[in-house]
């Protein structure tokens, strides 16, 4: 037991069963009251942003399609868009209009993966193991249309891959009529299971000046009223063709960030429905350049978690100079600290669940500089002598 | 001899075991079909305990190596020994004395203060919180359970378990001590740290609670000893409240039939925080058992 004055923290992860994937938490309690929170990031870092500057333009798209297991469908979206723009060329309103599609149909088996996750952090099993047996419906519709259940690849610089047709029509509006049904129970259950209520009403209210400050993107903004959507906002892809209403909620807490995903989930499902009714036809990908001509471009779309932001530029070879990936997880993990301190340590699973955070997509290599502002690099010579030294 | 068969063999000892793991498996199996999982085959339970068993006991640095080592041995031994006093199988308990009904409920309390102090024993930080939150369960379903438990013992006008049991089992008295019932069976949830009172080992914050740090054996008898708890405790709930369990049939349906109800309200139910499970005791199931406790006196000192 500690001290008197001495704080007792209660370290989450790396490894813990809380997370799926590793971060450090680290929160300072008094009883079960949490007083202060610190963040650590950075075990997953992959390097991926270095690896597409190995690799040409094509190769680097399957590569940044692997930032993240479940949105991947929005990270080629994103990166193709940008790679269009700076060769000057557009891909073909159906392709568009199929970017769109797998994106919403992405959404919802994100959105429902998050429901069964942030469900079973609150002890609520019966709604995770249905959520997830649900979101295979959607799981088989991706499968049955791109050929993989998750990375399904539907994107090609220039286009799409892959045409649909009319049984894949039938497949997804009879999967969609199923899934709405089932959303419909969900978001009684999330508005009017009075014990769930007990655990989200009220809990890490976040308000909309608080989310304007701290950057706060996607559904968690979106629940504290700050309407911001880059579907809305920026239409890209074909979402100008198929306009998406905003779904905003005023109370900020837990239960509000519920609301929305869930609502979003049947607003995704009249996009698809509207894009299936009115596909443009015509070709699926127009010609690339090998060779990107020189200069610079960002690109937004609008992921399940929020804005992912890609900065493209080219320097007139056939490989990227630079890439930057911004996941929507790394400005709202600020919020998570914030949200944290004054709850039980009882919320602290839900309040980080709540952003829907994905550590290995946000995770970057960290410059730290001492007071002098001098910063030191390890060459890769070092890093493998160090390996070498410490697992001797 | 025969004292030394209900010991070792039958009704407690081997079989009381095997009946543990058995509901056990019951539970889970019932549970996640009501997840719509397919859950664990009929073995599951033993097969844990057996690899759990041969597996290495890892001691970790700071504790107490004898409290460690003895507190899994305590809290087996108390669930097993209140068997012996309970009508397992529908039998008439294997022995017997006036007022036997405090002591089964000790004996069934012993394993919760056996989980509070091996997670106060070790330095692990989720253990100690997961301690702490043992023993704060503890004092807020423990007064309520023990006056349930306490109604039929004041009709049957006896402390002593067989006597009630025979008292109830002409009398339902589910239809007349309703409260009493539910607050039993409710009671028993919070004892076993079944799910929605599970906060004690919530795995998404504090891992595995106090029990963290246990591994192999001390686990597996940990294991055991909730089991054995598990049908000692729906065997009371069942002689008293539900007509008795005077032959083995009637024993396994009652008792299987409370346990899906039990499997229900686990898969029904969100986890309360430790604050939330303090105050749903204190608030609600303790005054409203008092208040059936007090009718009751009342009812037996002047009417009847």
């Amino acid at each position: 037991m500690p001290a008197k004055g001495e704080k007792f923290i209660i370290p989450i992860g790396p490894q813990h069963p809380a997370l799926k994937e590793p971060g450090h938490f680290e929160f300072s309690v008094d009883g079960e009251m949490v007083t202060s929170a610190s963040l650590r990031l950075g075990y997953v870092h992959r390097g991926i942003e270095k690896g597409t500057e190995g690799r040409n333009w094509v190769q680097a798209l399957y590569l940044l399609e692997r930032i993240c297991g479940i949105c991947s469908h929005v990270h080629a979206t994103a990166y193709c868009l940008g790679v269009e723009r700076l060769a000057g060329v557009e891909a073909p309103p159906r392709a568009q209009a199929i970017r769109s599609l797998v994106g919403e149909l992405e959404r919802i088996h994100s959105h429902l993966l998050w429901l069964g996750v942030a469900a079973h952090e609150a002890g609520f099993d019966m709604l995770f193991m249905h959520s997830w047996r649900d979101r295979e419906v959607v799981m088989n519709l991706l499968e049955g249309f791109t050929g993989n259940r998750v990375n399904y690849s539907a994107n090609v610089l220039g286009g799409v891959k892959c045409d649909i047709d009319a049984r894949q029509t039938d497949a997804i509006v009879k999967g969609l009529e199923y899934l709405e049904d089932r959303t419909h129970h969900y978001l009684e259950v999330v508005t009017s299971d009075i014990m769930f209520l007990r655990r989200t009403r009220g809990i890490g209210v976040m308000t909309k000046d608080v989310a304007e400050k701290l950057g706060v993107v996607g559904p968690t903004a979106r629940a504290s009223g700050v309407a911001r959507d880059v579907r809305v906002n920026a239409p890209y892809a074909a979402y100008d063709r198929y306009p998406v209403k905003l779904i905003t909620a005023t109370a900020g807490d837990l239960e509000a960030r519920f609301i929305v995903r869930v609502q979003e989930l049947f607003e995704t499902y009249r996009v698809i429905r509207a894009i299936l009714a009115d596909l443009p036809e015509g070709e699926l990908t127009v010609r690339m350049p090998r060779r990107i001509k020189e200069g610079e471009t960002i690109s937004r779309v609008e992921a399940p978690r929020g804005e992912l932001f890609y900065f493209i530029k080219s320097n007139g070879s056939d490989t990227a100079e630079r890439v930057k990936v911004r996941t929507p997880t790394l400005p709202n993990m600020a919020s998570v600290l914030t949200l944290a301190v004054g709850h039980q340590l009882a919320d602290m699973p839900m309040i980080l669940t709540g952003i829907d955070p994905c550590f290995s997509c946000n995770d970057r290599m960290i410059v730290v500089r001492d007071e002098a502002g001098q910063a030191s690099a390890w060459t890769w010579d070092d890093l493998r002598q160090y390996g070498i030294e410490t697992y001797r | 001899m025969s004292a030394v068969i209900a010991l070792v063999i039958f009704p407690g000892g081997v079989c009381i075991l095997l009946a543990g793991m058995l509901y056990e498996w019951f539970d889970r199996k019932l549970v996640a079909r009501f997840q719509d999982r397919i859950g664990p085959r009929w073995f599951q339970p033993l097969a844990d305990t057996v690899k759990l068993l041969a597996k290495e006991e890892v001691v970790p640095d700071g504790v107490n190596g004898q409290l460690f080592f003895v507190l899994p041995v305590i809290a087996l031994a108390g669930a097993m020994t209140a068997a012996l006093y309970v009508p397992v199988f529908g039998l008439a308990p294997s022995f017997s004395f006036s007022g036997d009904l405090i002591a089964t409920i000790y004996m069934l309390s012993l394993l919760t203060l056996c989980m509070g102090l091996a997670g106060a024993n070790t330095l692990n930080r989720f253990s100690l919180l997961g301690a702490t939150r043992t023993l704060t369960q503890l004092f807020s379903y423990e007064a309520p359970f023990l006056l349930a438990l306490l109604g039929p013992a004041i009709v049957a006008g006896s402390w002593r378990i067989s006597a009630i049991a025979d008292y109830a089992a002409d009398h339902w008295l589910i239809l007349t001590q309703p409260i009493g019932f539910a607050v039993a069976l409710i009671g028993l949830m919070g004892k076993l740290e079944l799910p929605p009172f599970d906060a004690p080992e919530a795995e998404t914050e504090i891992v595995a609670g106090a029990l963290t740090e246990y591994s192999g054996r001390g686990l597996a008898l940990f294991h055991l000893g909730k089991g054995v708890e598990l049908v000692v405790g729906l065997t009371l709930v069942a002689a008293f409240y539900l007509g008795g369990v005077a032959n083995p049939l009637a024993f396994f349906v009652k008792t299987l039939v409370i346990l899906l109800g039990l499997a229900g309200l686990q898969a029904l139910f969100t986890r309360l925080r430790i604050e939330q499970t303090v105050g749903l005791w204190w608030r609600y199931g303790a005054l409203l058992v008092l208040v059936q406790f007090l009718a009751l006196i009342v009812w037996e000192g002047w009417v009847a």
